[in-house]
Parts: structure tokens; sequence; C-alpha cells
């Protein structure tokens, strides 16, 4: 650099100070981290109070996601709403109807580019929640139906290479969705992955996992980091440039 | 009488034929009752009275008829004979090999030895002299025709010449020519095929014999010729493009040869032609994958061989246009986001983008629990990206990167090169980007169009609107609605940015869309979106990395992601520079033109909201050169200044004197800044001529076969043609003579009537 040029990089610093800047940061702001929401609604919504903080928390650790400290609790029919696309809807017993309003919120929120997961902490496969789910989906999306996603889905490997969906039970063999083209808009887990990522105040896992203890904990995480970098990156991973890798580390014969 | 020749008994009356039968039978039944009356005479005084009776009343039936004489000076009509001379460029090679004698100096020896009276009228015929190449002329002077002619196109001067003796008896056509052509008919039929139907049904309907005199030998001629390229008109970017070569080889020996393919005078790629005993057409195939959209000018050239009786055709020259089939962008991603997915997904919906992705899932500070084999991780194909394929990109998005931890310094260069040479780029904010992702003094800095600062923490995170600047009102990328307020409205609808890099101002030359609303530097504000052009390329810069919620938050507001859209639609368009979009665009109505023809070069001017700049000035300039590899700076042909009509469009002729390129730029001073486009057209120097110059005596017999006509080898056969005779008959001096119309005839009635009235008084009858 020579002089001119250093007087013309010093004088420019000088000039933004004195703009009316409040304070320069290290990133964009906590505001354009990436934050998963909790959907809020009329029944217990909130299960798993810190489960969603861990899973963000092990998201900035193991990849290069940078995320935000909050987890916004928000009902369907909130317009900030549309500030985190990935929203978590978590319950363990059955609850009333979603207003009218709330379904099409829901609606327009997916269909626009929004993601939702659905996970049930009550253990029981197709139990009280899992049935008011199917109900709420319905009226959410009257033509779409859930269905299984397939285990070669972009989603078991947009990370880590995931052989079956777990949580803190393995009660369910798979993972239901609903499309949007080739956009997975909602997945359905009955496998209590939040009650496998939350931690008490004193950092000590809330629930054990059954039957594979913290191995399956870890898998777990790793099927909830995988659903993160979905929602943010869809179907990178199906990219032809990763195709012959993923192939080849899962041992599977390439031609 | 001796003036005239013939003559023809006409009837004047106007008497039908009906009227004529009941007269005679009238006549008929006189002729009875008189005899009747007069059977008591003697025989002889009967058949007298009867007889004058018959007399005055056929006498009377001829006057009623009105009978005349037609008399006629007659001469027959001759008829016209159509004399074509080819006069297009290959008559002027040599008749065959070692000869002086051209093949026009043939044909005229051969058009002499017709022996065609100076006057050009025998007994039967009247000659018009014609010379041909793709249109005919009258020729006035034989002697003095010279062989120029640039194509041959016998098909449509038989058409003209049968329009042209329409109204008159053609008697026959005598063609003398080379029989190379490369009108429809000659293409048609190949060399050594039979005439297709389409041809010989042409020929029949003429109904008059076309002789055809063959004006060269070439069976001893010795040449190597380019004959035939196939190939299409434009071809795709980064596709295969196929060139077949067609090359005839006569009157030379075995041997191996080198075809060879260049672009700018710089060979592209070598064939090898193996000559051998017994064939004379060979195929080769040249294919390339072009890199770069736009015209490029090749040249295939085949070594020069002694004695070719021309060496022209051993090169052939074309102009390839390179048209874009999808914009293949490379999108590179520090860190997967939000930013990130809506673009991703933007752009992979598009079915006119390709799109290569490379995000940047784990980095070195992140904790590792995994092996690599438990992840679907690849690595950070660098070289693949930024040095093997990155021609093969219209556009590459640095998304929230930094370059610093995947030691792509190196590569930051070959990227600047790929932009000056025609790429797009565009960098958008985040805390990886911009001097936070360590670009400042780097190659990525000098094609930026905005200063970086040299403070490697420049963020303000606070929310904020970019305010649309006048240029950014008008400009395609920030036109979100048509009209300037609207739009204005409309940008200050959209969500916030949340927080922005910051950079200093606008390089020089460079357009600042939108800017902050309180950052500045300098007194100008902090510029948002900045384009501007680094030599041949498009370079953006978006100091945010929140555009994603102009796609979402939008829809929440109560509006649709179309703003968003419609932004990165119109920013990739004018990156990879979309011809649409260009605010300046010269029109040629071809790219290849003959030697000596001339093209109306317009010039189509546009505001930014791509109304018609009217009455704007434009200074246009031509380039030339020669297509041959000697010659490495063009020469300027000249430079105008010209101004657009009402409908923004500026007009100059361009007249074509000389082989080679053309190349022509347009550039005005508008308030929008300078805009300046270029184009590239050339012009071929008998080309199909000289592509095949061996004579056709086949083709040129077959023709002559089909019409009834007669085939001559000039210098070895009698010249002989097939004419038809004349037919018609033309009167010169015609009179009619009315025979009943004389005092004459009226006396000789009354003489009969006399005759017979007095007889019967005088034989005892009343």
């Amino acid at each position: 650099m020579n002089r001119r040029e250093y007087l013309k990089c010093m004088a420019s610093l000088i000039a933004l100070s004195s703009a009316a800047i409040p304070g320069l940061a290290i990133a964009m702001g906590p505001e354009d981290k990436f934050t998963i929401a909790q959907l809020k609604y009329k029944g217990a919504f909130n299960t798993r109070p810190t489960a969603l903080r861990r899973l963000t928390l092990e998201v900035e650790k193991r990849t290069s996601i940078s995320t935000g400290p909050k987890i916004p609790r928000l009902s369907a029919t909130q317009k900030s709403l549309y500030q985190y696309p990935l929203l978590f809807w978590s319950g363990d017993q059955a609850f009333d109807s979603l207003p009218q309003k709330a379904t099409q919120a829901l609606r327009d929120f997916l269909l626009s580019g929004g993601m939702l997961v659905v996970d049930a902490s009550d253990g029981v496969v197709d139990g009280p929640f899992v049935q008011s789910i199917r109900r709420e989906l319905t009226a959410v999306f009257p033509n779409r139906k859930l269905s299984s996603i397939p285990s070669d889905h972009v989603l078991y490997k947009s990370f880590f290479l995931v052989d079956k969906p777990v949580g803190r039970l393995a009660i369910s063999k798979e993972l239901e969705g609903i499309f949007d083209e080739d956009r997975l808009v909602l997945i359905l887990s009955q496998n209590d992955m939040l009650g496998a990522w939350a931690k008490d105040n004193f950092g000590s896992w809330t629930f054990n996992c059954e039957p594979k203890g913290d191995k399956q904990r870890e898998m777990s995480y790793r099927l909830g980091i995988n659903i993160v970098m979905y929602a943010l990156c869809t179907n990178y991973k199906s990219d032809q440039v990763h195709v012959p890798f993923i192939l080849k580390r899962r041992k599977w014969k390439v031609d | 009488m001796s003036t005239y020749n013939s003559g023809d008994l006409l009837w004047l009356g106007d008497w039908g034929s009906l009227w004529i039968l009941f007269l005679l039978i009238l006549g008929a039944f006189v002729f009875a009752i008189s005899y009747y009356d007069l059977r008591i005479l003697s025989k002889r005084k009967c058949w007298t009275l009867v007889g004058l009776r018959i007399w005055v009343y056929l006498l009377a039936v001829l006057f009623l008829l009105e009978p005349a004489i037609d008399l006629k000076n007659t001469s027959k009509v001759k008829n016209q004979v159509a004399v074509l001379i080819d006069s297009s460029i290959s008559m002027d090679l040599p008749s065959e090999a070692g000869s002086k004698t051209s093949r026009l100096s043939l044909a005229k020896s051969g058009l002499k030895a017709l022996n065609i009276p100076p006057n050009k009228t025998d007994d039967e015929h009247v000659y018009s002299f014609f010379h041909f190449d793709k249109e005919s002329e009258l020729l006035p002077n034989t002697d003095a025709l010279q062989a120029i002619g640039p194509k041959t196109d016998l098909a449509g001067v038989l058409e003209d010449i049968k329009k042209g003796f329409s109204q008159k008896d053609l008697g026959g056509i005598i063609i003398l020519s080379d029989g190379i052509m490369n009108g429809d008919m000659g293409s048609r039929t190949r060399r050594g095929e039979t005439l297709d139907a389409a041809t010989k049904s042409t020929l029949e309907r003429f109904q008059a014999p076309i002789n055809t005199m063959v004006s060269g030998d070439p069976a001893s001629l010795r040449d190597l010729a380019i004959v035939n390229l196939a190939r299409d008109d434009f071809a795709f970017v980064h596709n295969k493009v196929s060139i077949e070569v067609s090359i005839q080889a006569v009157g030379i020996k075995d041997r191996d040869l080198k075809l060879m393919l260049s672009r700018d005078g710089k060979e592209v790629q070598t064939r090898l032609l193996k000559i051998r005993k017994g064939k004379s057409i060979y195929k080769l195939r040249f294919e390339f994958v072009p890199q770069k959209i736009g015209k490029e000018v090749y040249s295939i050239d085949l070594p020069h061989l002694e004695n070719e009786a021309l060496y022209e055709n051993n090169h052939a020259q074309f102009l390839q246009k390179i048209i874009r089939d999808k914009i293949r962008a490379l999108q590179v991603v520090g860190r997967p986001s939000w930013d990130e997915r809506f673009l991703r997904r933007h752009l992979k919906q598009n079915p006119n983008v390709d799109l290569i992705s490379f995000f940047i899932l784990r980095t070195n500070q992140n904790i590792r629990v995994a092996g690599n084999d438990e992840l679907s991780l690849i690595p950070f194909p660098t070289d693949e990206l930024f040095q093997d394929e990155l021609g093969s990109f219209d556009l590459v998005i640095f998304q929230n990167f930094n370059f610093g931890p995947y030691d792509m310094r190196r590569y930051l260069s070959e990227i600047s090169k790929f932009v000056k040479e025609g790429g797009g780029f565009v960098m958008i904010g985040g805390d990886l980007s911009f001097s936070k992702g360590g670009y400042a003094n780097t190659a990525i800095a000098d094609i930026l169009p905005v200063e970086l600062s040299d403070d490697s923490d420049a963020i303000d995170f606070r929310p904020f609107k970019p305010q649309l600047t006048d240029a950014g009102t008008r400009h395609p990328i920030t036109t979100l609605a048509f009209d300037p307020t609207a739009n204005r409205e409309l940008w200050k609808q959209l969500p916030d940015q949340r927080g922005t890099n910051i950079v200093l101002k606008a390089k020089e030359g460079a357009s600042v869309l939108a800017v902050h609303p309180t950052l500045s530097y300098g007194g100008e504000k902090m510029p948002v979106i900045t384009i501007g052009e680094a030599e041949e390329g498009r370079v953006m810069a978006l100091t945010t990395d929140s555009t994603w919620r102009w796609g979402i938050e939008r829809v929440g507001d109560g509006g649709t992601s179309r703003e968003y859209q419609l932004f990165w639609n119109n920013a990739f368009r004018w990156l990879i520079k979309d011809p649409e979009l260009k605010l300046i665009r010269i029109e040629n109505q071809k790219e290849e033109f003959d030697v000596g023809s001339a093209t109306k070069i317009a010039v189509r001017l546009s505001k930014p909201d791509y109304t018609p700049l009217t009455n704007q000035q434009i200074t246009l300039s031509v380039e030339f050169k020669p297509f041959d590899k000697q010659t490495k700076d063009p020469v300027k042909l000249y430079t105008r200044q010209i101004r657009t009509d009402g409908g923004g469009i500026g007009e100059t002729m361009l007249k074509m004197e000389k082989a080679g390129i053309y190349t022509i730029f347009a550039e005005s001073k508008t308030d929008g800044g300078v805009l300046k486009d270029r184009d590239v057209i050339i012009a071929l120097g008998s080309v199909n001529e000289y592509r095949d110059i061996l004579p056709r005596p086949k083709f040129l017999k077959q023709v002559a076969s089909a019409s009834g006509g007669r085939f001559t080898r000039l210098g070895k056969d009698t010249p002989s043609v097939n004419l038809l005779p004349s037919k018609s008959i033309q009167v010169n001096r015609r009179r009619v003579i009315h025979l009943w119309d004389t005092p004459w005839s009226f006396l000789l009635i009354i003489a009969l009537l006399a005759s017979e009235w007095m007889l019967r008084r005088r034989w005892g009858r009343l």
C-alpha cells in the first residue's frame, strides 16, 4: 500500500466513523442469524423448552451455520412468523382445532418458503397429538397428504449420512412429510426428537434415549442438524457433483 | 395486287346459318314453282326462263350475304432465341489444365462458331444476347464481356428469360457456360447425380429446347478445394459444435495433408486429409466447444500445392454465431443461510438456469464429532471450479463467501480474468463478504464497482431500507414497477434489510442503483446496490444478505414474492448481458455478405425504461481486417455521426469492397451514461463460384437432354443447336374488296330481270 492509498483508507474510516453508526459488529447482526421458531397454540406446545436451543447450539458447533440465541415462540397468525422460515410444532397431547385463520396462515407460510417440523413428544405411535396433527393438516393442505419420506431422500444426507430417523425413542421407523413440488414443506416425527436434545439447566440430559442410549441421542442430533441443513440448502446434496462421493461413502456401487 | 401474296373470300353479311338454309330452301321452292309454271313451254324456253330466275335469286341472296375478298401481304414471324453467356467469375478460370484460354474466351469462340449473322437475324430466328450470373442482362457487346459475377443461378435466369419472352415465340435457348451453378438448380443436382424431378419438370415446362455448350474440361484440372461446409447457423455456448468439411481433390497423387481450423488467426484444431487414388470427395469433421457468447470468425485452410488451378478455394471462412442455451451460474456460499436458500431455490426453479452450487457446510472452527465417512461433505473442488471449468460459466455468485480459509487467493485473479473476458460476477453481502471476507486489495476488489475499506470488521447491522437513486429508478435491475414514482414507492414497501457490509464509495464509471439511508462517505450516501463493467464483463455489488426477506416477509405483509424474483431475474439478465436488456443494439440483416455488396446498418437506442431514444447522436465506426493471417491490426474504414429517428433507430450504409471481417462499433452519450455496442459481419469473395471449379459437362448435357436441346463441348465438338422453326405468320398489309357493293352488280340483276320479262312476253307468257 502506498502513502496515497493509506491516507485514502484512513480518511474513509474516519468518515465512516463520523457517520451516525451506532456500532460495528463482527457479524451482520443477531437478527440475521439462523434461528428456529416454535409454534405456539392452545395446548402444551412447549413440552421440551430447551431442546431447540440445544439443537441450534449443536448446529453452530458442528456446521458453518451461524445461529442466533433466541427461540421465538409464535402463533400461526403472527406476522413475524415469516422472519423464521423453519418452524417446529411439538406437543404430547390432543389439542383443539386451530382457527381457520391459523390454518390459512400456516398454509401461506409454508407455500411461500417456510418449513414446518412436527415432533410428537408423547411416545405413542399415532397418539392423541399426532391424530390432532393429522386433523389439522387436512385443514392446512386439503389436497396434499402426508406420505413416507423415502430413505434415499436428501434429508438423510444433507450433512450427516443418517440411516434411520430416531429421537428419544425409536418407535417409528420413518418420517412422514408433505411436499410442495420437490420441496419438503412439512416433516412429521413420532420419535420425540426434542426429547433427545433437551438438557436441564445444569447441562444434564433431561431424558434417556431408548433403546440405544447416547448413541441414539447422537443419531437424533444428526437428524436434527440434517433437518436444519435441509431447510437451508434444500436438495443441494442431491446435486450431481455430490452423488459419487455420497454413494461411495454409503458403499454403494458406483457405475 | 402484286403487293399482296394471299387472299381470302369473306362473307360480311350478318346472316346466321339457319337463315342461309332458309334462303336455299326458298330458292328451291321458287325454282320448283317456276318450273311447274313454265312446263308447258318447250324445254329450251322453260329452262332459259327458270335459269334467269335462278340467277336473279342467287344474285339477290349473294347481295344479302355481302361477299368480299380479303387481300393480305403476309410474312413469317421469326422465333426468338436467347443466347446466354455465363459471366460468373469461374468463367475466368483456365478452360483446361495448362491452357491460357479462359472459359469465357472459349465460350466467345463457340459463340462465333455458331455463325449468327451480325444483325442477329436469320430466316427463322432473331437472336438476343445476354450474359448471366445470378441474374441476366442484355449483352450489347460480346467482346467486352468480363467474368466477374459472384454467383450463377441458372434457374432464376431461365425464369427471367421465360417472363421476358412471354409475349413472343421462343425458338430455343443457347447456354454457354462451365456448368458451375450454385443457385437452386445446381445445388439440387450435385456433381455426378442425375437431374432431380423438380429441375426436369422446370425444363420441360419451358417448351423450348435449351442447347448447352460447356466451356472447359474437368478431366485435366488439378485442384484441391473446400467445396462445402455443413454447419448450423448458430451454436450454443458450452455445447459441442460440429462442422463437416467437404473437400474435393482432383489431379493430385496420393498424399497426406493437414486441414486446419483456426479462430482469430490461432489454430483451434487440425485434421489429417488422406488423398487416395480413385477418390475425389473427402469429408472431415471438426468438433469444438465455444466458450463465449457472440460472433466468432473461423477459418478453414488447406495447404497450397503446386500447379493448382486455383488457390482461393483452399480456404474457407465463416462466422459462427454463438448463443446461450441456458445461463450457467456458479453459486459459492460461505455458510448456509436463508439468503442462500432463497436464492438457490429461485435459481433452481428457473428452467433457463443451469446452477452449480457449492456451499461451505463446515469450517475448521467447527467441532468434528464424526468421521468423514459419516458425513456427506465433499472437498471444495477449487481447481475444478475456478480453474478448469470457470470459463464454462456465464455468472459467478459469491454469496457471503470468504476465500481465505480455502487457499483461494491464487484463483481470485482467474475470476477477475473471467469477468474481464465477458463473464458476470455478483458479490452478495454478509459477515464473510466484501472487506469482512478479506477482499480488499485483491484481484476481486479490482473488478468490484465499489471501493472496499481496509477495515475487515466494517459491518453495520442496523435494519434499513435501501433508497433508489435516480439511476436506480430507471435501471432494469431495480425497475420493479414501470412507472418511476410507483417504483420508488414499491421499494419503500419492501421489508427492511438487516445490516450491511460497509464499502466506501462507487468507483468511477460504476452506477449506484440504491444507497443506504444514513451511512455516508465523503458526503455521498454509501452504495448498497452498485453495478459496473470490468472490461468485457459485468459486476454487481450488493452489500446486504437479506434480500430473501423480500421473498417471504413480503408475503407476510400481504404481498407476494414477485419483487424478489423480479429483482434477481433482472440482475442476472443484466449481468449476463441479455441482448434484450441492451440499451444500444446494432442490428444487421445477416452476418455474411458477398464482396461488393452493401448493407444497411441500423442502431437501435432505448431509454432505460426501454422506450425509443429519439433524435440522439450515435457515433458509428467500422473497422476492416482481411482474412489473411499476416494482417494483425484492423484498419478503420470510417466514423460517422448518425441520429436516431422517431423509432429510436439510426441508420447508415456500409459497402463491403473487400473480403474480410468488418467490425462495427456504435457509441452514444446519453443521460444514463455512454452506451456502446459492437457487431461483426464478414464479406466473402466469390465463395460460391470458387468452391467447386471443375466444369460440369454432365450437368449441362442433362439440361439439354431434358429440354430437347443439343449439347456441345466447346473446343472439341462442332457447335450444333436445335431451335424450333417459325410457325406464326405476320400480316404486313391487308385490303378487303366488297364484291357486291358496285353499280355493275345492280345493273346485272336489272338486266337479268329485264331479259326474263322480255323473253317471257315474247314466248307468250304474261
